[in-house]
């Protein structure tokens, strides 16, 4: 039986080779949604892995404020959903004093107020739009735990004049120079130093914190006057003196706020866990919608293939009389084509795969994107064309299997 | 003992007043190591007994015993495996399949009966040697000659040691040259005991058969013994007696020889008012 098996794919692989274009268009569907399916997959994959790492980077016990409602919990503080679009929007600003009262909530080791101030930056006459201008205290650095490359970070003591630490990216995007320690840049028509490089951030692709080697940092007393006290504080980091207290002082942190902002919640508090948890919802949330996609193509191809095996039975009509003939159980002329069917279905998918690995490649090389491909996807795609090859290949398999020998033999 | 016994097997297609007899009470009995020569033009029901034969059609009515055991209600699966093992096939059309080599060609129904790969090759290459094909092993269908192709074809029909041979019409499509390296081959299979149950239009071919059935409107009208080497009596006698058919007999299909099959009066009349011509070199049209 199974040197038959064997006799069968070495048809099949003839038959399909036989008719190379056909062949390809049949596995065009299934080329497709493989190829979308491992290459989100790995994205995502990728991306979670980035903040992993990110969040080990961080420590587990950097406890994060925003403002908005970005996520809704139960009763025991789990996070239930995330309001990927609301929580933006809902109204609610940390203020000055939210930072303090954070700064003195019990077991608090220290508290950072990032506000984004908005406008560009003119370097020897061309003005740049795209680095984001972050106002900052001293503290900055210890409470990401990164270490500048050059220079230093501004101290309490300089805390209001206009020095300027930067990200990586802005280094060689916007000086074109590696240790641009010293240049200057215009701002909101001040005149700004550049002190210090931050070594480059692991940040993690598509998540939800700000890119801060895309970053500018000035400190954030300049950036109050700068703006006139308007400069919104969009996330306030905090570090527990000890890492395994950081549920209670972020609890503590909670209610802190809380009762500055009149008993409202109009706020988040995230640990850093969690926050890697929306990031991963958010991915979750993508990886489904696509993998839908995906899937209404995988359909798509295999009704094509279904489609093609229905031509291929007709045309094949004597070859099957012959093999009835001769002796082929109607069951051996459907596995026949039940087999041909998968081969198809699965060379489309082994196609699609090489093609993802492609991708793969060229996302890496053109873009901040790590995307892993792990085995588990390949194995999913492999049995994925399996499953669509056998499902699709029935119909025109039973139809050759049923056809009297008679009829068929006659069939030129 | 008799490997076929036909007994009172009739076809039916067709319902009520549409319906077609092919085959009308047809009692038919082959013994083993007969070589039967199967004639009749076309529509005297030839194919539709062969397909019965066969096992690739199924009586409406009647008795069929093959090798001694009811086959004349098979299931279709049944019917597979019974062919598979007990019956070989040689069309007209010789039916290999072209995408396999002669090799794969003949080791196609081991494969189907679960003979493994390296056993059924070895069994298919000696089949191969058998028909004077070992130097074709590796030839597609495309690459061989006609009567080389229904050489493999004959392999084929032998690779499984089937108690019954049926060719239908198997030098139809042969030049005289792979007719006579076919019907040779055939009559050496014969002379080695196996069964053989051919149909032919070609009279000559009769001095190979050691009987002759004639069919006409779906009975057998006459059943010969002949001596192998000679023409069937009611061949020779219309080889001898029937001058040539018209064209409207040929277009109607009818073949001279069938106007000069016996015991139809109106037949034998028609035979007496015409010339003589030789039509040995005549054949049947489908």
């Amino acid at each position: 039986m199974r040197s038959l098996t064997r006799g069968n794919v070495k048809t099949a692989i003839a038959s399909v080779r036989s008719a190379k274009w056909r062949s390809l268009l049949t596995m065009m569907g299934i080329i497709i949604g493989i190829v979308s399916v491992v290459t989100v997959v790995s994205i995502g994959e990728g991306v979670k892995r980035q903040v992993v790492s990110q969040m080990n980077h961080l420590g587990k016990d950097l406890i994060t404020v925003r403002p908005g409602q970005l996520v809704n919990r139960d009763e025991k503080g789990t996070i239930t959903g995330v309001n990927l679009f609301s929580g933006y929007t809902t109204t609610g600003a940390l203020s000055d004093k939210d930072v303090s009262s954070i700064q003195k909530t019990k077991g608090v080791k220290l508290a950072v107020p990032l506000s984004i101030v908005t406008g560009g930056i003119d370097v020897d006459g061309k003005t740049y739009n795209n680095a984001s201008i972050i106002g900052t205290t001293p503290q900055l650095p210890e409470a990401l735990k990164q270490k500048i490359a050059y220079g230093d970070f501004f101290n309490d003591s300089d805390e209001n004049q206009n020095g300027a630490i930067i990200g990586k990216s802005v280094a060689t995007g916007i000086f074109d120079d590696d240790i641009p320690l010293g240049r200057s840049f215009e701002f909101h028509g001040e005149e700004f130093i550049v002190r210090g490089v931050f070594e480059p951030f692991k940040n993690a692709t598509l998540s939800l914190d700000t890119d801060f080697n895309n970053a500018i940092f000035i400190p954030y007393p300049v950036a109050q006057e700068l703006t006139e006290n308007k400069a919104a504080i969009y996330e306030v980091l905090a570090q527990p003196n000890d890492p395994d207290q950081a549920n209670t002082v972020a609890a503590a942190i909670k209610d802190n706020v809380k009762s500055n902002h009149g008993n409202q919640e109009d706020f988040t508090v995230l640990k850093q866990g969690e926050s890697l948890s929306v990031t991963s919802n958010i991915l979750n949330l993508l990886t489904r919608l696509i993998g839908g996609i995906a899937a209404i193509s995988l359909l798509v191809g295999g009704i094509g293939i279904m489609n093609v095996m229905l031509v291929s039975v007709t045309e094949r009509m004597h070859e099957i009389g012959i093999r009835k003939a001769i002796g082929a159980t109607s069951r051996q002329i459907r596995n026949q084509f039940l087999i041909e069917a998968t081969v198809l279905s699965v060379a489309g998918g082994v196609i699609g795969v090489i093609i993802s690995l492609v991708i793969n490649v060229m996302l890496r090389i053109f873009t901040d994107i790590e995307p892993v491909i792990s085995w588990q996807v390949v194995a999913l795609a492999a049995g994925v064309s399996l499953v669509v090859g056998i499902i699709f290949g029935t119909a025109p398999a039973l139809k050759a299997a049923r056809k009297d020998p008679i009829e068929a033999l006659r069939h030129e | 003992m008799s490997v076929i016994e036909l007994q009172d097997v009739s076809k039916l297609y067709g319902f009520g007043d549409a319906a077609n007899v092919a085959l009308d009470e047809v009692s038919l009995s082959i013994e083993q190591g007969e070589f039967v020569a199967v004639m009749g033009p076309s529509g005297s029901g030839k194919s539709t007994l062969m397909n019965i034969i066969g096992l690739l059609d199924r009586p409406s009515h009647g008795s069929y015993n093959l090798n001694g055991r009811k086959v004349a209600r098979l299931r279709p699966n049944q019917a597979a495996k019974y062919r598979r093992d007990t019956i070989g096939f040689i069309f007209q059309s010789f039916n290999l399949l072209p995408r396999l080599m002669a090799l794969e060609n003949v080791a196609l129904p081991l494969a189907y009966k679960g003979v493994g790969l390296t056993r059924r090759t070895r069994l298919a290459s000696d089949m191969l040697a058998r028909v004077g094909l070992q130097h074709r092993e590796y030839y597609y269908p495309w690459q061989l000659s006609g009567g080389q192709r229904q050489c493999v074809a004959i392999a084929r029909a032998l690779v499984n040691d089937p108690a019954l041979i049926i060719a239908d019409e198997p030098t139809g499509n042969l030049d005289s040259a792979g007719s006579r390296l076919v019907m040779e081959l055939l009559s050496e299979l014969h002379k080695s005991g196996h069964t053989i149950l051919f149909v032919t239009h070609n009279p000559e071919l009769t001095r190979y058969a050691s009987r002759v059935v004639y069919m006409h409107d779906g009975t057998i009208i006459h059943d010969e013994k002949t001596k192998i080497g000679e023409v069937a009596q009611a061949v020779r006698r219309a080889m001898y007696n029937v001058s040539r058919t018209t064209v409207e007999d040929d277009l109607a299909g009818v073949s001279a020889l069938m106007n000069a099959v016996p015991s139809h009066d109106n037949a034998s009349t028609a035979l007496a008012s015409k010339p003589r011509k030789k039509t040995s070199k005549r054949r049947g049209k489908k």
